[in-house]
């Protein structure tokens, strides 16, 4: 008899354990997918939506100091370049895709910020000579996103706090200051972003790692690799005894191009070139 | 002894209904319809997203989910079968409803809400951003909401593939 007791307990477990509603389909699968989500949460330090957030601040400040510019035609080209290139990277779907914006003015520079914006100013793509090296400075960009360089230089100090603020006893034992505290630390983490991206500039090792994955995704996307090269090595020429804007953000040092030239020999050869060219010729002129 | 006969036929049947459910439960793999919430998303033929899309999947489309592996969901939407991942299916953050502005701006708080804590536990949102936009009016956020305008119509990038013999 007790046997049976057991064996029915058994085979209600399903019952028992999950509930009456949860055997209807979509609540399970609701209860799923906050499973996940919950899981990762106390696994990574930000979210997407966080990141988005954060970058979307950092695009606002690089605004206050740089002219947006307003050509909706070459707009438009490099937002196709650049996803053509972000499609084949490691993170083609950040949390509100990526957007492409050209800055007016005549420094030679590009920025990408956390979440997916990145900009590229009217003077760096008129150093471009063609279709090919355009997609190169985009597509080291995207590895920048892909990366999460930007979100990796907030201080390790200023995201335990973030997380204390996070936490439901922290408002408990700071009452109303929490909201007030999280700007601030908001505040905070946009300083440390927009200090590395427009001020300092990444590591060695992120633009290393950026640059390999700019010949990954042209490879991937067809463009041809060597045109990271082409352009990194105008821009060490370019930047001899300048230590300013990209020549301080991402330096052209010989190490730099020696890494680039190895990976990008080994790529496939590319087609299409001259139908590209002629195309950034007729847009950028 | 006519009871314990009974008994045990009651049993069987709930064994065998419970076996059933189990059986059609949803568990690793199942068949159900996830609805899509976030834009951008696309099904990929392998749950990576270095491999190329076989469709783009816009806001509001229903799929049918066959299993899950990680964060990933293998799902079929219109005739094709492929894998789309998890953030395609996380709702936005619902809005809190308390006065942010006057948390920041002085105004006293004489205790902690449930609502703070709430807002508290997600971190950076929108209501962050905003306080962070009244402390600082000189920022363009305006040009910003602009360029998250900026995207690339998915035929008009399939022309533009095509016609730089690139790869699709």
């Amino acid at each position: 008899m007790k046997r049976l007791t057991w064996l029915v307990l058994l085979a209600t477990a399903p019952f028992l354990l999950g509930g009456c509603a949860a055997m209807s389909v979509a609540p399970v699968a609701a209860i799923a997918v906050k499973g996940v989500t919950q899981a990762h949460e106390a696994a990574r330090p930000i979210s997407p939506s966080e990141e988005y957030y954060i970058g979307r601040a950092v695009a606002a400040r690089i605004l206050s100091r740089y002219k947006l510019y307003n050509n909706p035609e070459l707009t438009t080209y490099v937002n196709e370049v650049g996803d053509v290139v972000a499609r084949k990277s490691t993170r083609p779907n950040p949390f509100r895709g990526y957007h492409f914006a050209v800055l007016d003015t005549r420094e030679i520079n590009a920025f990408a910020c956390p979440g997916g914006i990145i900009f590229v100013t009217l003077g760096l793509i008129h150093t471009c000579k063609n279709e090919d090296q355009l997609a190169a400075v985009l597509a080291h960009e995207v590895g920048h996103v892909a990366h999460k360089d930007g979100i990796h230089s907030i201080s390790q100090a200023r995201w335990t706090k973030v997380f204390t603020a996070m936490g439901k006893e922290a408002v408990t034992l700071y009452g109303g200051t929490t909201a007030a505290s999280l700007v601030s630390l908001f505040e905070g983490s946009i300083d440390d972003v927009f200090q590395t991206v427009v001020v300092n500039g990444y590591s060695r090792q992120a633009e290393y790692a950026a640059d390999a994955a700019a010949v990954q995704e042209m490879s991937r996307a067809g463009y041809d690799p060597t045109a990271l090269v082409v352009i990194l090595t105008r821009m060490e020429a370019m930047g001899k005894g300048k230590k300013g804007g990209i020549f301080k953000t991402h330096p052209a040092t010989a190490e730099r191009l020696a890494r680039a030239k190895a990976l990008a020999c080994q790529a496939p050869p590319s087609k299409g070139e001259t139908i590209r060219a002629k195309r950034f010729e007729e847009i950028v002129g | 002894m006519n009871r314990e006969k009974r008994l045990k036929k009651s049993v069987r049947y709930v064994l065998a209904l419970g076996l059933a459910l189990v059986l059609f439960m949803p568990g690793s793999a199942w068949c159900e319809v996830l609805k899509v919430v976030q834009p951008h998303q696309s099904l990929y033929p392998d749950p990576d997203f270095a491999s190329t899309p076989v469709a783009s999947v816009p806001v509001g489309a229903e799929v049918n989910v066959d299993t899950q592996a990680g964060d990933w969901y293998k799902v079929k939407y219109q005739g094709k079968v492929g894998w789309i991942n998890l953030q395609a299916f996380q709702q936005p953050q619902a809005q809190p409803k308390f006065n942010l502005g006057n948390l920041l701006f002085g105004k006293p708080v004489k205790e902690t809400s449930s609502d703070e804590v709430a807002l508290a536990g997600k971190g950076f949102t929108p209501e962050v951003e905003n306080a962070y936009r009244a402390k600082h009016p000189e920022l363009h956020f305006a040009q910003v909401d602009r360029i998250e305008t900026f995207t690339v119509p998915p035929a008009r990038l399939r022309a533009f593939i095509k016609e730089g013999d690139l790869k699709p």
